[in-house]
């Protein structure tokens, strides 16, 4: 792990084909792992190879030193050493933790291991002098050594274990956190899973984003509209735009797709980065490259998608931030979201054609139910401003029309 | 002439007399008995209706009497969960003690209105012009009506309660009172027929004065109860009996808030912050009993462990506090599994006769729940035979066979069923079985020879020179 760099100059001592074949394929996995961190998988098998030559080489050293010098033997001096002089210092090393890397794809940054990377490879500088002429050392020395290298290997596993148990065993689906007393758990994924599955009627279909998909119907034993594995593009484009405008056009999408429930993620309360709102930028970009009413732009200030009092309007309006945020305001009064770290932008308003039939303990998962339509509709009905003051939660009844969708 | 016709009079006469007669000294030879005092105390502070009768009924007629009758209404002969009596003794009022006596439904020939009675057995017949009082609880589930029938979050549960201000029974009833207990004062309304008074949690009806057999003067109570009406549908426990030192619990469980249905939106924010006024009629806790010594206790449903549950244990009795995912608002269900083991020493023993018995308790170990559909299976040992129940009340039983790890013959089961259980249920019952301990060698034998017979065959492989040619 740390030992790579001694490796790779382990290898060029007798160059081969082999050897440089190890140094060229290090090279450019180091390379693809800087380009994007999923890719340290590649990385593994080589990082292994190079410090197992390092390593070997090390203890050839040592051996011989030992059996050198052990009365009796006679050495001969045909003997090819580096020297590796990491014996003797003890240091965290995690190339071989790399090698469980298969369920490392997470959305969450994790921050721990990228700086443990750079640490690494900020330390990896460590100069190892080779010397092409016979090398015996002391006997006390090298035993001492070669003790302190095995030694080195069990913390190392002990490292890798603790590792692989705290970092890369988190299933996504239950999260959990450390505070003063004790673990606390969020299971809020099931809570919700099982309450579709027992209180909605068993053809009732739920519209999410597609991550949700397979998860809601092994779970929730529901129908989804879209999910993990679906190729028709122009569908998920539809989920997109439908969560990317503003509700009543939303409404009229998920309608005429005969949804009952939308479901979205929401992890402003708790701190939950990967939720629909951090998301929201693709289902823009993918329902605006089918349909292109959705311009990227109208969401966009200054480059970036804000939720705080600087949005846009059509964000402020669109579904996706109404159904993430709505009645978010009276949980701390000032409807602080801690993923984004500001405060929301638009802080009270009504929904008018959806309504909230459940939200899980930490406000992760949020249920809403489509409005049926009234019977009737008088005339032609003015589009009721959902927008109110950010003082008054009331409606100002006396000047505008009766909104017929309540 | 005339004396024929009269004659013949006096024959019909006579005749008709007779028979009258007989009829008579038919209703006579049945006792009249006569309630003296009647007092009957209604509890509806849970969502199971509790009732407790004391009845001073004394034998006014000529024959003695071997059992003493109760009706009930035929509307709430259905959900009566379990009718209990007792015989007080003594007549000293501090030294009473009580007697259980028999209690079985019977069918009468006559009953006005479809009423149906319950016989209590006597122990002693008793005598003519002797009086004894009695001691009857009985038990009414589904009793209280949601109404309004849906009701939304920030509202709280209203309930009607039918019954009759008047004791309804087959005998004269001399001086009664009943008095209903509600849970808070918070009562809509009540039928006010006369004598009618409301003080407190307390409205009493009477006293009432000389009320022939069968009188009925129905009541409608409509109050205010917020307690969980917790109702598990389907309840299936399996037990399975272990020789080797341990019994193992699996109970599933379908839980439903019977209250009145929830409508409209559930809003968390609403639920957390207000929580006296919020969603009140909902529960999110529930505490299930379990012996002492439990371990390896979980609680998991269809898609996988809940870890809202916390289990606490002493020497006399363990508690698990169990939390579903969600809360339960009323219409609202819940599926989960709960599995424990037991130490097999505290529950298995030997009967003078050479068998052995489980005594286990009946019943649903969570607190103040009905059970609508209750199925108990005892998993035998494998090689048991001859398997009977015994119960305290009348359940359905019947056997079955099930496989399991290295069975050959497969285990016998003995399935008890039993519908409308309340927490009252909860005493033991036994089941009995013979086992021959010979038997319990036969899974080590089983495994033992199989290794020695695979390790044989290799070491005659091995050795058996299988060449034709040398």
């Amino acid at each position: 792990a740390f030992l790579v760099p001694a490796g790779i100059i382990a290898c060029f001592l007798p160059l081969s084909d082999a050897s440089s074949f190890v140094v060229l394929y290090i090279v450019t996995s180091v390379y693809f792992s800087g380009v994007m961190v999923r890719l340290m998988l590649v990385l593994a098998p080589a990082a292994c190879i190079l410090s197992g030559i390092a390593l070997s080489e090390a203890f050839d050293v040592f051996t011989r030193s030992i059996k050198f010098q052990l009365p009796g033997i006679s050495g001969t001096s045909q003997i090819d050493a580096g020297d590796a002089s990491s014996g003797s210092v003890v240091t965290q090393n995690d190339a071989v933790k790399t090698n469980k890397n298969e369920d490392s794809v997470k959305e969450r940054p994790s921050k721990k291991n990228k700086k443990k990377e750079k640490e690494i490879v900020e330390k990896a500088s460590i100069k190892s002098q080779i010397e092409k002429r016979l090398m015996v050392l002391p006997l006390e020395a090298s035993v001492i050594a070669i003790l302190l290298l095995v030694l080195l290997g069990a913390f190392y596993v002990v490292h890798c274990v603790w590792a692989a148990a705290e970092a890369y065993s988190a299933p996504s689906i239950v999260l959990t956190s450390h505070s003063h007393d004790g673990l606390h758990v969020f299971d809020d994924f099931r809570e919700a899973y099982a309450w579709l599955r027992h209180n909605t009627e068993v053809d009732d279909k739920v519209a999410s984003w597609w991550d949700y998909g397979y998860q809601t119907t092994a779970m929730a034993n529901r129908t989804v509209i879209v999910d993990n594995n679906t190729w028709n593009n122009t569908h998920i484009a539809t989920v997109g735009t439908a969560m990317s405008s503003p509700e009543k056009a939303a409404w009229e999408i998920f309608n005429s797709l005969d949804v009952k429930y939308v479901l979205v993620v929401f992890g402003g309360l708790v701190g939950y980065p990967s939720d629909d709102i951090n998301k929201f930028l693709w289902m823009v970009r993918i329902g605006g490259g089918v349909f292109p009413h959705i311009k990227e732009p109208d969401y966009l200030r200054d480059g970036q998608y804000r939720i705080d009092s600087q949005a846009t309007p059509t964000m402020l309006n669109c579904l996706m931030y109404k159904l993430s945020y709505y009645r978010f305001v009276e949980t701390d009064g000032k409807g602080f979201d801690r993923v984004r770290r500001t405060e929301i932008g638009k802080k009270h308003f009504k929904l008018t054609h959806f309504e909230e039939v459940f939200t899980t303990h930490h406000w992760m998962v949020r249920i809403y139910k489509l409005k049926p339509p009234k019977n009737r509709i008088r005339g032609k009905t003015k589009k009721s401003k959902s927008k109110a003051s950010s003082t008054t939660t009331s409606r100002r009844s006396g000047t505008r029309k009766k909104n017929p969708w309540h | 002439m005339e004396g024929l016709l009269r004659l013949r009079l006096a024959l019909v006469f006579s005749v008709v007399a007779h028979l009258s007669l007989l009829v008579r000294s038919s209703s006579l030879s049945s006792p009249e008995l006569q309630i003296v005092n009647a007092e009957r105390r209604i509890d509806l502070t849970s969502h199971i209706v509790r009732v407790y009768l004391t009845l001073k009924v004394e034998n006014a007629g000529t024959s003695p009497a071997s059992e003493i009758l109760l009706a009930f209404p035929p509307t709430q002969v259905d959900r009566i969960a379990l009718v209990k009596a007792a015989a007080t003794v003594g007549k000293k009022k501090k030294k009473k003690s009580h007697l259980p006596l028999d209690v079985n439904p019977i069918a009468l020939p006559v009953a006005p209105n479809g009423t149906k009675h319950f016989a209590i057995s006597l122990s002693n017949p008793l005598g003519v012009g002797e009086s004894e009082t009695l001691e009857v609880f009985y038990v009414l589930t589904h009793s209280l009506e949601p109404f309004p029938v849906e009701i939304s979050q920030s509202e709280s549960q209203l309930v009607h309660y039918h019954d009759s201000a008047i004791i309804l029974s087959p005998y004269l009833i001399k001086q009664q009172i009943t008095v209903i207990k509600t849970p808070s004062t918070k009562v809509e309304s009540f039928t006010k027929v006369e004598l009618t008074d409301r003080a407190g949690t307390e409205i009493k009806y009477g006293p009432y004065d000389e009320r022939p057999p069968y009188s009925f003067s129905p009541v409608i109570v409509h109050f205010e109860n917020n307690n969980p009406f917790a109702v598990v549908e389907e309840l299936v426990r399996e037990v399975e009996i272990s020789h080797w030192g341990s019994l193992q619990i699996t109970e599933h469980y379908k839980l439903v808030n019977a209250g009145a249905r929830h409508k409209g939106i559930f809003s968390r924010v609403e639920y957390q912050s207000r929580q006296s006024l919020s969603g009140v009629s909902s529960f999110k806790h529930l505490l299930a009993r379990l012996p002492p010594r439990v371990h390896s206790a979980y609680y998991r449903d269809d898609i996988g462990n809940i870890s809202s549950s916390h289990l606490r244990t002493d020497s006399r009795k363990s508690e698990m506090e169990i939390e579903p995912r969600y809360p339960l608002f009323g219409g609202w269900k819940a599926t989960f599994v709960i599995g424990y083991g037991l130490p097999l020493q505290d529950f298995l023993f030997e009967s003078p006769d050479g068998r052995r018995y489980l005594n286990f308790s009946f019943g649903c170990p969570l607190a103040e729940t009905v059970v609508d559909k209750l199925t108990i299976k005892v998993v035998l040992p494998e090689g048991s035979q001859n398997p009977s129940a015994v119960v305290p009340f009348p359940v359905e039983q019947h056997l079955e066979t099930s496989y399991s790890y290295l069975d050959v013959i497969g285990r016998t089961v003995v399935v008890l069923e039993k519908e409308n259980v309340v927490p009252e249920h909860n005493s033991p019952f036994q089941v009995y079985y013979n086992f021959n301990p010979i038997f319990m060698l036969a899974e080590p034998l089983m495994l033992a020879s199989a290794f020695f017979l695979f390790f044989v065959a290799y070491v005659a492989y091995l050795h058996i020179d299988l060449s034709i040619r040398k």
